[in-house]
């Protein structure tokens, strides 16, 4: 299982969205994904998917981890925090999702805070990684996807740090083009490459996207000098000539998906010319070779 | 303070965490390390060649466990360990609470604990938790 962390320092980049589609994509391609969204503050994984009635949604990451948290004898069923989404083709596709809670709803931040009060991410003592790892390694052992692809939190939170350094094989790292965004991120990418890992855990790999790009990245000199730092950070080769030539990935912004929020990988009639729709395939390219 | 002042504390702290725990309140872990703080200063007053001086010590990394902060039960126990005379009973009985401490941890979360070392997992959180989130803080 390939762990994927989306991650943005600034929200408004187009995060969810992009792993919502990226989701689709594997499924089409008849990988077994499991989407999960870890954006506990603001969740809303589960408004990116078609075909998800929200009414019906009751468990999810939050309501599984404080059961958890309160020492529930046996561990919950994890189908029962966990969605079948339709997959639009492909053979042997499958995608699961599980949402932070039944968000927004009284039960589900009433939820959430009974959770900051049981479950200390940044305890010491290890409690609040192993809960969070123990529920990564059952995803892995018993939904058994070929990716788990996770909405990390923006910002710098306890649990976005936890999903990205420990948790994520590769870390997206969403970025706006200004400085403001820049500069937070490279801030983040700096720590990922300085982070602990456990053992067994290759170094994160990370890969920068420029998004809501309007006509290239700005060419002013910090940035351009900020994009290349980056880049260098993110480029796991020491052998110079190895060295990946791709340069930062983009993706486009575009009025009829960045504001409809909809998925670009079941619209194929409706969205094959999209410059966002071929910026996905390429980024979706070089992070599932 | 004398040891009779702080073993009236330590009483009235054990009980009043005993007490938190059983009605499962959030805040039980503040307690428990308010009894770690009395007992380590029980301990300071009392040497590790009387019993009452080794039940201190004792209690003192046990509350550190109970209130889930193993950084300092761990160094607690490190620093009684490094006592000089310290007797192998009580050195035994340190590292057999902090690895008891690493099982249960181990049986709440055994899928974790089938992939990875809870001492290492435990190492890692330290890091964070000094470094703040990402450790950025470090």
């Amino acid at each position: 299982m390939e762990t994927v962390a989306f991650y943005s320092y600034k929200g408004g980049v187009g995060r969810s969205l992009l792993l919502a589609n990226a989701a689709q994509f594997l499924a089409t391609l008849g990988k077994r994904v499991v989407a999960l969204d870890f954006d506990f503050e603001a969740p809303g994984l589960h408004y990116k998917f078609s075909g998800v009635d929200r009414q019906d949604i009751a468990g999810g990451a939050v309501p599984y981890l404080l059961a958890t948290a309160t020492g529930a004898e046996a561990p919950p069923a994890l189908k029962a925090h966990s969605l079948s989404l339709a997959v639009a083709s492909g053979e042997g596709g499958r995608l699961q999702l599980i949402p932070a809670g039944p968000a927004p709803s009284e039960q589900y931040w009433a939820a959430l805070k009974q959770l900051g009060e049981r479950l200390r991410l940044n305890d010491p003592s290890g409690n609040g990684f192993m809960a969070v790892l123990d529920l990564q390694a059952r995803i892995r052992d018993e939904m058994r996807p070929d990716y788990l692809l996770i909405d990390a939190r923006t910002g710098v939170t306890e649990l976005g740090g936890l999903t990205t350094t420990i948790l994520a094989d590769t870390v997206v790292c969403l970025f706006a083009p200004n400085q403001e965004s820049l500069d937070g991120t490279l801030k983040i990418v700096e720590a990922l490459k300085a982070a602990p890992r456990l053992d067994r855990q290759k170094p994160v790999r990370v890969v920068p996207v420029l998004s809501r790009a309007t006509g290239g990245a700005p060419d002013d000199e910090a940035f351009t000098s900020g994009v290349q730092r980056l880049l260098e950070l993110s480029d796991r080769s020491k052998d110079k000539s190895k060295r990946d030539q791709t340069g930062l990935l983009m993706l486009p912004h575009d009025e009829t998906f960045g504001n409809g929020e909809r998925l670009v990988g079941i619209q194929l009639e409706a969205t094959v010319f999209s410059p966002l729709f071929k910026a996905y395939l390429g980024l979706f390219r070089k992070l599932f070779p | 303070m004398n040891a009779e002042a702080l073993n009236t504390l330590v009483t009235g702290a054990i009980w009043r965490a005993e007490q938190l725990e059983e009605k499962d309140v959030p805040a039980v872990a503040h307690a428990w390390l308010e009894v770690s703080v009395l007992e380590e200063r029980l301990a300071q007053v009392l040497p590790h060649s009387k019993g009452e001086g080794r039940i201190a010590r004792r209690g003192a990394v046990r509350a550190a466990l109970k209130a889930n902060d193993y950084d300092r039960a761990r160094l607690l126990a490190e620093m009684y360990g490094a006592e000089k005379g310290a007797s192998r009973a009580l050195k035994a009985a340190l590292r057999e609470m902090l690895e008891e401490n690493a099982r249960q941890a181990a049986s709440r979360y055994p899928n974790a604990a089938r992939h990875y070392n809870v001492r290492e997992v435990r190492d890692v959180a330290r890091h964070f938790h000094e470094g703040g989130a990402f450790g950025l803080a470090a």
